[in-house]
This record gives structure tokens, C-alpha cells and sequence, in this order.
């Protein structure tokens, strides 16, 4: 009696079970660092903090922690976590960032008065990952900029202590505040890629890194809550929906394939 | 550190060629406040700077300005290596401008005295002429104040983005306005509270030593002194390069050694310096002359730490000469009313 056949459908009616228990764990789970980027087209709705488009953007969990940067206080910083989402037209990049802050910081008109704020850090040059710590002199970095005392601003920076503010900036910038949490949206866009500006092609995942400050804690400078380097999910790597479909896609083809094995399988057995 | 022919060190900033001083004498200091409408008038009338004195004059004994500035830190540690960390004053401790009743007074014909309407309960200068001390004993002293211009500055170490720094032609410290991006880690490290934040322009100023004028920028092209020493009635500031063996400055400063400086032990190493004020003794009830000095030296050498008591016993001796008839080129640079001998700004030009 060949008992090949039945082997073969056994494995694989295993291999079905194993792909439908761990193929929805794998898809939930990105992969560690990654702010996917979901193609939407609705401008109008993304440029509001609160628009009704980033519900159906999912957002990634970025833990942070005090830069330790030489000011005084440095290593004074009170927020841990900033959730991170992002979304593309065909001719927007969209960045929302949003994290809790008791205290509403919008003021800088008084000599003790700070205003939160919060950055968007891309290397300025997309081929070689500048140091975190605002880039280096020959690896600069380019920076969205926001606070509640002003609008937001463009800046290239070659290392602590260099921003230097881009005129010509086309970023825009739109902020709320409710129930205790800033909502920041960013974006530019994908077009005009410059030396000091960070080329954004659907092609390419793209470095980032964020910091947060809490005016309240007359957070400035290098005293701030910074992340480590994440990326926009912008290339074709293993990522988001085609991921997802590859997935079931190859988890469906085996079930099908093991259910004809195993038919086979029986019939054989059967010695029909 | 440069060496002058005369032995003295001098000890500039590394990288500057020379170093801009001041002389103030504090015996000659009327309180009149013209010095600082004088600075007032010509840099710090603009947006955001009401309450920005560059240069002014507190009444010692007393808070100063802003109030408690003694108190609120900065400066180096005693090895002067290390940064102390420092307090941003409260707007508060500044004085907020005060509004008047101009309107009022001078348009509607109000028989009300021209007065602050409201929040007057702190300015600069607020306890001018109350000083310490009983009667017929109590005494006070001007004390004028601008940027120090510190050989070692403790605000140009503080800012992390170098928007402070040390001019290498004559030692003024500057803030590059377009580098600034109102950190205000300056006003907290300087230990004199010589920094201001602009509100309105999200940015520090402060006492620029009137640059333009040591430039010749002025309306006829004169090299002019500060404006705080030339409006100065009794002409009590002297100004000129403390490098300079000939002038008054290094003459007071490091070979007579009778000018001082404020708070030496904030280790900024400040270029301007005061001689200290030398009051008549104390009076016995009867209005007789007893032999206790009328400012306690202690309190003196807190001001201007141990040099201080030098100071005073070389201007007593000076003096003693010069009521003996003798000659004394301390006594002669500290009474010449010639703006010539008090101004020395043309020596290192080429
Ligand atoms: S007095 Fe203060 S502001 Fe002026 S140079 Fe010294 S440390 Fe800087
Ligand atoms: S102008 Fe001269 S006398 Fe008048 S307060 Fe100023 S330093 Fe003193």
C-alpha cells in the first residue's frame, strides 16, 4: 500500500491549520519600527487634525524617551508615547502625531512661558541614515517643526544646536487640542525634493524620528522627548495590504491543494 | 591671556585681540537715572523691550533688578569649569510697565496728579534710596549696571546654539539675532540677569556696549563712547580697552588695582568694573564724626568680594596724598572731567 499520499495530505492539512492560526497574527504585527502609510484621497479631510479620513488610518505606538542632550534639565521630559500615523494622496504626504498632554502650552509672551510642540525628523538626504541626534554636518536632516506659540516651520539641521529655517517651505500644518490630547498634522508635498529637502517617492521607505515637548515643563531645545529611527511604510517592502493578500493568498492555494491531496489520498486508499 | 609690557597680566578671552572695559566710579553715581533713559531711548524703546533695561541703576543695599538677581544663580562653580545652573526671573520680578493717566491729565483736564493707575507694586529701583542701616548711620549707594562683557561669559556657554558669542575685535558679546530661537538658557546662565527675552520677537537682547558708536557709525562719523558714560552728568564712567597700558582703564584695573568688579566670586570674569564707594564715617548722636565706617565692609566685600578692602585703603591713601599736596595719578584719573583722558577708544585703530 503507498502510503505516501497520506503523509503528504497530513503535513499538509497541518501546514492549513498552522497558516489560518498565525497568517491574521502576522498582518496585525507590523514589523518593529514601521509607520505604515495608507493611500487615501481625501485632502481636505486630512489636512484636519480631527478629519473624519484618519479613521481609517491606522497608527503606530512610538515610545519616547528624554534625548539627554547637555541643556540643563536635558533628562526632565514628561511624555512617553506619541501614536503616529500617516497617509499619502498622489500628491500629499500626510504625518499625524498625537499624544497626551494635561496642559494646553500655547503661549511664549511671557519670559517663564514655553509652548508645546513637536517635530517630524527625515533625513535630508534619503540614502544614508543621519545620526539621531538632528543629523550630522555632512548627513543633514530635515525637520518639520511645530508649537503652539507659532506656526510651524521647515528646518535643516547638521548636528545639536544647527536648525536653520527653510524660507521656501511648502509644509503645512493644522493642530487641535481636546480632552487633554494634541492631534498635529503635517504634510507637504511629494514634489519638491530639494538638497536640504527629503525626496519622497512611493518607492522608498523614508527614516523618521519624532520629538515632543511639554511647555508646562519649560521643555525647549535639546530638552525633549525623542524616539528612535522608525520608518514611513512608502516602499514595496513586506508591509500593509499586498502583504496581507500574499498571505491569504498562498494560506488559500494550500487549503485548496491539501483538500485534493487528501481526496486523492482516500481514493487510493480505497484502492479505487 | 596676553602680557603687557608692564609685567601685569592681562587676561583677555582666548581669540580676542582686545578687550572693551568700563570704569565706574560708584562715589560719583547721583542715582539721576539719565544713563539708562539715555539706553533706553536708543535701543530698547521697541516692541517687546518695555520692560528691558540694558543699562540701570538699583540703590544697594536693596533687591536691584530684577528683584533678587543675587539670588537666582548662574555663572561658574568655584573652579570656574563648570556651569551653575540658574532661574529664569518671573516677569514679575522685572516690573511690569506701568500704565498712566496721561490721557486723562493731559487730554481731559483731570485735577488728578499724573500717577501709575494700577499694578504699581514692584519696578526697578523700587526701593530706590531706602538702602540699610539707623539714623543718623543709614546708608546706600548707586549701583549702575549694563552687560558685563565677561572674559569668561556664562550666557554664551549656556546657549546650545552659539547665538551668543564674544566679538574677536574688541570682546563685546553679542546675541545673532538670526540664530536665536528663544531657548532663553542665556537669561538664566548670566548671573547679573544682563540677558532680556523679547516676547514679541521670541528672541534674547541685550547691552550691545553701543557698538555702533565705538564704530563711528554715529551721524558725523565720531568714535563715540557708550551712551550710558557720555550722557552720564558727573561723568562717572570711564571706557577704553583694558589692554591698553596707557589708559585709565588698565591703570585702575590692574596696576593701582582699585577698580573692582561685581561679584568676582560668578567667576564670568566681567569687564567692567567699579570703584567702590568710599563713604564718610559714621556719626554719633550728637552729629560727631566716630571712627566706624558707614558702609560695613563686609557688606562691600560681598558686592565685591576680598579686593574690595585694597581698593578702599589705596583710595585712602590717595587721598591722604593729595590733602598732603602730593601727586596721585589715581586721584588725577579719578576727578579729570577731560572726555579725552576718560575715553580711550581710538588706540588700537589703524
Ligand atoms: S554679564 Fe551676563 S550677559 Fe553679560 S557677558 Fe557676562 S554673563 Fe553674558
Ligand atoms: S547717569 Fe551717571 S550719575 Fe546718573 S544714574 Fe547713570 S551712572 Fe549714575
Amino acid at each position: 500500500m503507498d502510503r505516501r499520499p497520506l503523509l503528504l495530505a497530513a503535513v499538509l492539512a497541518l501546514a492549513v491549520v498552522a497558516t489560518t492560526v498565525a497568517v491574521p497574527a502576522m498582518v496585525s504585527a507590523r514589523p518593529a519600527y514601521e509607520i505604515p502609510v495608507t493611500a487615501a484621497d481625501d485632502p481636505d479631510s486630512l489636512d484636519s487634525a480631527e478629519g473624519e479620513a484618519w479613521t481609517e488610518v491606522p497608527a503606530a505606538g512610538v515610545p519616547l524617551s528624554s534625548a539627554g542632550a547637555a541643556v540643563p534639565g536635558g533628562d526632565d521630559t514628561t511624555v512617553e508615547n506619541v501614536r503616529v500615523a500617516s497617509a499619502r494622496t498622489d500628491e500629499r504626504l500626510y504625518v499625524r502625531l498625537s499624544w497626551e498632554d494635561g496642559t494646553r502650552d500655547t503661549g511664549a509672551d511671557d519670559v517663564r512661558e514655553f509652548p508645546d510642540a513637536v517635530a517630524v525628523q527625515l533625513p535630508a538626504n534619503e540614502s544614508a541614515r543621519p545620526p539621531i541626534t538632528m543629523g550630522s554636518t555632512d548627513n543633514p536632516v530635515n525637520v518639520w517643526y511645530w508649537n503652539g506659540a507659532n506656526a510651524s516651520q521647515e528646518l535643516l539641521a547638521g548636528g545639536p544646536g544647527t536648525t536653520t529655517t527653510l524660507t521656501d517651505s511648502e509644509l503645512r500644518t493644522a493642530a487641535t487640542y481636546d480632552g487633554g490630547r494634541w492631534r498635529v498634522v503635517f504634510s507637504r508635498p511629494l514634489a519638491g525634493a530639494s538638497e536640504n529637502r527629503t525626496t519622497i517617492t512611493g518607492t522608498r521607505d523614508v527614516d523618521v524620528a519624532v520629538a515632543v515637548w511639554n511647555g508646562s515643563n519649560m521643555e525647549r531645545s535639546g530638552q525633549k522627548a525623542t524616539s528612535e529611527w522608525y520608518y514611513l511604510a512608502l516602499g514595496p517592502g513586506p508591509q500593509g495590504p499586498p502583504y496581507e493578500a500574499i498571505l491569504w493568498t498562498v494560506a488559500g492555494v494550500a487549503i485548496v491543494l491539501t483538500t485534493l491531496v487528501t481526496i486523492e489520498g482516500v481514493r487510493r486508499t480505497r484502492g479505487e | 591671556m596676553s602680557q603687557t609690557g608692564s609685567g601685569e597680566d592681562v587676561r583677555l578671552a582666548e581669540g580676542i585681540d582686545h578687550q572693551v572695559a568700563m570704569v565706574m566710579d560708584l562715589n560719583k553715581c547721583i542715582g539721576c537715572q539719565t544713563c539708562t533713559i539715555a539706553c533706553k531711548t536708543n535701543w530698547t524703546d521697541g516692541g517687546g523691550r518695555e520692560y528691558m533695561y540694558w543699562n540701570n541703576v538699583e540703590t544697594k543695599p536693596g533687591s536691584g533688578y530684577p528683584r533678587d538677581w543675587e539670588e537666582m544663580g548662574g555663572g561658574w562653580d568655584e573652579e570656574g569649569q563648570e556651569r551653575t545652573p540658574g532661574d529664569l526671573p518671573e516677569s514679575e520680578d522685572y516690573g511690569r510697565p506701568w500704565e498712566f493717566n496721561h490721557e486723562q491729565v493731559m487730554y481731559e483736564g483731570s485735577d488728578e496728579p499724573l500717577r501709575p493707575m494700577d499694578q504699581a507694586d514692584w519696578g526697578p529701583n523700587w526701593d530706590e534710596d531706602e538702602g540699610a542701616g539707623e539714623y543718623p548711620n543709614s546708608y546706600y549707594f548707586y549701583l549702575p549696571r549694563i552687560c558685563n562683557h565677561c572674559t569668561h561669559p556664562s550666557c554664551v556657554e549656556a546657549c546650545p546654539r552659539s547665538a551668543l558669542y564674544k566679538r574677536e575685535e574688541d570682546g563685546i558679546v553679542l546675541v545673532d539675532q538670526d540664530r536665536c530661537r528663544g531657548y532663553r538658557y542665556c537669561v538664566e546662565g548670566c548671573p547679573y540677569k544682563k540677558v532680556y527675552y523679547n516676547a514679541m520677537k521670541k528672541t534674547s537682547e541685550k547691552c550691545i556696549f553701543c557698538y555702533p558708536r565705538i564704530e563711528g557709525e554715529g551721524p558725523e562719523g565720531e568714535v563715540m563712547a557708550p551712551s550710558c558714560a557720555e550722557d552720564c552728568p558727573p561723568q562717572l564712567r570711564m571706557v577704553g580697552y583694558l589692554d591698553d597700558e596707557e589708559g585709565p582703564i588698565h591703570k585702575l584695573v590692574n596696576e593701582y588695582e582699585v577698580a573692582v568688579r561685581l561679584h568676582p566670586e560668578y567667576r564670568t570674569e566681567p569687564n567692567v568694573y567699579y570703584i567702590p564707594p568710599f563713604a564718610p564715617p559714621q556719626h554719633s548722636e550728637s552729629g560727631e564724626s566716630v571712627e566706624a565706617e558707614r558702609i560695613p565692609r563686609n557688606y562691600l566685600e560681598e558686592l565685591f568680594g576680598p579686593a574690595v578692602n585694597e581698593a578702599l585703603n589705596t583710595i585712602e591713601r590717595e587721598r591722604a596724598r593729595v590733602e598732603r599736596g602730593e601727586e596721585s595719578e589715581v586721584m588725577e584719573m579719578l576727578t579729570t572731567t577731560d572726555t579725552a583722558d576718560q575715553y580711550r577708544l581710538e588706540v588700537f585703530d589703524e
